[in-house]
């Protein structure tokens, strides 16, 4: 179960990736003449209010996600796990003084955090993925630090100190990767939802993210309503769509559970 | 008296290994009744399922209890419909027969005052006369009322344990090891504390691990091993060392070698 | 008691402080000038620069805006509502906005601990439908919620079966259903009823196994009231951690529900560029945060004697 969620994530995370080097035409010329269609073989899932296929629409919509989802992820690692890892290891002053940037910082909620990053430093992908990155810092870095302080003290890690295994390995492979490799990797799945969710509702709200004429799943959803019918597919796609991979990312993070120890 | 407990062919499996096997009891007002076995035996569960406490997996899969005290009989099903089940103990459970938790530490509210939990006990049994009375009974001072678990050793929190039991004045006690762990100059009074409840009516299952403790309180005693009740005889005749299993041989040897090799 | 309490008081205060710093400095490591940022900046800089101090370094920046915050003062609105104190700008909205968090942090702690009782770590289908059904981000929920609503009205009254209802209300207009609406998908939307459902009933299961819930029970008294009381501990300190998420989620109700919130101000401040009045409500919302971590504090040490005698 869980292994398909991981494939058909990649899956989509690989079209977002590749989308932006792909010819567009069709998602992007609106042909006035073949507005609102329904189902075709022409067009799979119909074409929306400016005729444009929202099959094509769909997919490029993934690139204004994956690539700088991937980014967030990428940022939130860096800045948080090496601090947080290091900090918990060495203990006394050091530790004390992250943990409490951590839930310093933790007090600020994510989203009015971007959002006044935003209003700050303009609105671009790249600012939203590191303001996004940088947001989740606390809340990663907190949960790697909690779980490296509590196993610092526990019998294996004190017998290979005596052993004389060098502290960076002990910590590095031991407690980092072995240890925290898959808390780490359910809160990167979360924090990418996370961009998923914050970059569709800030293109579905308008003003910021993606906006017309380039397509965003949250700004599909942007129409009029009532003039269709209510089960219309094309109309709910972008939906649907979104609320998959959203679920798909949460099969995936099951995968990645771990029976909890003490 | 004459009321009586009787429980016969209890099962007890997890999953498909059986933990316990067939195992029969009978317990009567006014006595003691050690249950003694290796830990791991299966003393704890033969006594939580008498409390319809044993639920799925593990799960009782067969037995029969039936419970007369005086002209009242309780014949709860003890396998079979949870929801059944429940609501046949619910009027058994204190009332009839109570219970010592093995971990008195545990067993107490940490959020509550001691007064508090055994004035709640009290109220529940239908006596209004506070905690004091039962902390009394059970040796403690009035003082303990106002503290909380954390508060107290592990001595004092088996008191309390013991003054809540007193408190729901029940027919029949299961006492799951309530001295292990306690120093022997707190054992000893709890033990006689045991012996009083019974000389006053009660009937008193008492586990333990400790096959010399027996002597002299109990009036019975039955040896498990491994989910078995191998042998049902008295202390004297344990004492004695003649016991037909080779489990109980094996218990008594090992009992005679601490005792032999202790410094008098 | 009240050495405990303070003790947590003084070091909540100091990391709300610590917080508002760093936004402080991150107002000014933005590239170039500030008031260049300003869609009106031109014709602001010589009032802006004297009142933010721009002659001077930025840790006098930062210590001065932290004392006037600290007094209630938050400057004044620069392009949402121009000359406006922020404070003024905030009061009402703020009050909406905080009596949509209680209400759906009231809900999201009510229907999560329910659920909790109900599952208890058995029903794995409905957990499995519950996570699903949640992790659908706020404003879909809310975009599917009102469409299918009005459609389905719409269409009832286009056939004569009912009359205008009251709530089919114009744009612009507070209306009980959309709030009521805000408060129920605020709880349920971007995982928030997924999460708190798993953390309460793990909280359930472990006080559950506990010795004591295990005595009562052998002893034949209720447990109802006594794992009530337990898991008011775990309930307290979810409710504090996820206040921060809610806020977060208030933004998206308000702007997509119109509803006038301190949170839609956000969102129209950060549009604006106005950078007092988004500094004013992320302060706010800190603070809140922070508020709710004490009270927890004070909650879980007023119940439980443990935390007391620790201090
Ligand atoms: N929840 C459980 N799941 C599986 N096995 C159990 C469980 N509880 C007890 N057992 C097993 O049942 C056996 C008897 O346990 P118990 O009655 O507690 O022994 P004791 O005689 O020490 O009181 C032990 O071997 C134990 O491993
Ligand atoms: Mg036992």
């Amino acid at each position: 179960m869980s292994r398909v969620a991981w494939v058909l994530l990649a899956v989509v995370v690989c079209i977002g990736l590749v989308a932006p080097f792909g010819d567009w035409e069709r998602a992007m010329t609106v042909i006035p003449t073949e507005a609102g269609l329904g189902p075709s073989p022409g067009h799979p899932l119909g074409t929306d209010h400016l005729g444009r296929d929202v099959l094509a629409r769909l997919q490029l919509a993934t690139s204004a996600f994956a690539g700088p989802g991937l980014l967030a992820c990428a940022v939130a690692l860096v800045l948080a796990v090496p601090t947080a890892a290091v900090s918990a290891y060495r203990g006394g002053v050091l530790g004390s003084a992250t943990r409490f940037a951590f839930t310093s910082l933790a007090a600020i909620p994510r989203f009015v955090l971007v959002l006044l990053v935003l209003s700050i430093y303009g609105d671009s992908p790249t600012t939203l993925a590191l303001a996004v990155g940088a947001s989740y810092v606390p809340l990663l870095g907190e949960a790697v630090y909690e779980r490296i302080e509590r196993l610092r003290g526990e019998e294996y890690v004190l017998a290979s100190q005596a052993h004389g295994l060098a502290g960076g390995r002990i910590l590095w492979v031991h407690l980092v990767w072995f240890a925290c490799g898959r808390l780490i990797g359910r809160h990167l799945l979360a924090l990418f939802g996370f961009y998923l969710v914050l970059e569709t509702t800030l293109s579905y709200i308008g003003g910021f993210g993606v906006q017309e004429p380039h397509p965003s799943w949250g700004n599909m959803l942007v129409f009029e309503w009532g003039r269709r019918s209510l089960v219309d597919p094309g109309l709910l796609a972008p939906g649907i769509a979104l609320w998959a991979t959203l679920a798909l990312t949460d099969w995936a993070s099951e995968s990645l559970g771990e029976v909890e120890h003490g | 008296m004459g009321d009586v407990l009787t429980l016969s062919g209890l099962e007890v499996r997890a999953g498909a290994e059986v933990l316990v096997h067939s195992v029969d009891l009978l317990l009567a007002a006014g006595e003691i009744c050690a249950l003694v076995g290796a830990s791991g035996s299966g003393k704890s569960l033969t006594a939580r399922a008498m409390l319809g406490l044993v639920e799925i997996d593990p799960g009782v899969t067969r037995g029969t209890l039936e419970i007369t005290v005086g002209d009242r009989s309780y014949q709860p099903p003890m396998s079979g419909d949870f929801r059944a089940r429940k609501r046949a103990f619910e009027g058994i459970r204190g009332a009839v027969v109570g219970y010592l938790p093995q971990d008195a530490g545990r067993a107490l509210d940490p959020l509550r005052t001691v007064g508090r939990q055994v004035g709640h006990t009290a109220r529940l049994a239908g006596r209004d006369d506070g905690p004091l009375p039962w902390l009394d009974k059970a040796g403690l001072q009035p003082s303990v009322a106002g503290r909380y678990p954390h508060e107290l050793s592990g001595g004092m929190a088996q008191r309390v344990v013991i003054a809540q039991a007193l408190a729901r004045g029940s027919r029949f006690l299961l006492a799951d090891e309530p001295t292990t762990g306690l120093d022997p100059a707190v054992r000893r009074p709890l033990l006689r504390e045991l012996r009083h409840l019974a000389d006053e009516g009660v009937g008193i299952l008492w586990i333990t691990h400790d096959l010399r403790a027996t002597r002299g309180l109990a009036d019975r005693v039955l040896v498990m091993s491994e989910g078995r009740v191998v042998e049902s005889t008295t202390p004297d005749v344990l004492d004695s060392g003649e016991v037909s299993s080779p489990a109980a041989r094996k218990l008594v040897d090992a009992t005679r070698r601490i005792a032999g090799g202790r410094v008098r | 008691m009240l050495r405990t309490l303070l003790g947590r008081a003084v070091l909540t205060v100091s990391s709300l402080v610590a917080a508002a710093t760093a936004v402080q400095l991150l107002l000014w490591a933005a590239p170039g000038d500030p008031i260049d940022l300003l869609p009106n900046g031109a014709e602001l800089r010589p009032q802006l620069e004297a009142e933010w101090g721009l002659d001077q370094p930025v840790w006098m920046r930062v210590v001065t805006n932290l004392g006037r915050a600290a007094t209630g003062e938050l400057g004044t609105s620069l392009s949402y509502r121009p000359g406006t104190p922020v404070t003024e700008v905030l009061a009402q909205p703020a009050l909406n906005s905080f009596a949509l968090l209680i209400a759906s942090l009231v809900l999201a702690l009510a229907w999560s601990a329910g659920l909790a009782a109900f599952t208890r770590g058995r029903r794995q289908h409905t957990s499995r439908l519950v996570r699903t059904l949640s992790v659908a981000p706020v404003f879909l929920l809310a975009h599917l919620c009102i469409h299918g609503l009005n459609e389905v009205t719409w269409s009832l009254m286009e056939a004569g079966t009912i009359a205008r209802p009251a709530w089919f209300a114009l744009p612009g207009e507070a209306s009980a259903m959309r709030t009521a609406l805000a408060v129920v998908l605020l709880a349920v939307g971007s995982g928030a009823l997924a999460d708190m459902h798993r953390e309460a009933e793990q909280a359930l299961i472990s006080i559950r196994r506990s010795g004591f819930v295990d005595a009562a029970r052998a002893r034949g008294e209720p447990t109802f009231l006594l794992v009530a009381r337990h898991l008011t501990l775990p309930l307290a300190s979810l409710a504090a951690a996820r206040t921060g998420f809610l806020l977060g989620g208030l933004v998206v109700v308000e702007k997509v529900l119109l509803i006038n919130g301190a949170g839609a101000i956000l969102w129209q401040a950060a549009l604006l560029r106005d950078v007092p009045v988004a500094l004013g409500i992320t302060l706010m919302a800190a603070t809140t945060v922070c508020a709710a971590r004490l009270a927890a504090d004070a909650l879980r040490v007023g119940i439980d004697p443990r935390l007391r005698s620790q201090a």
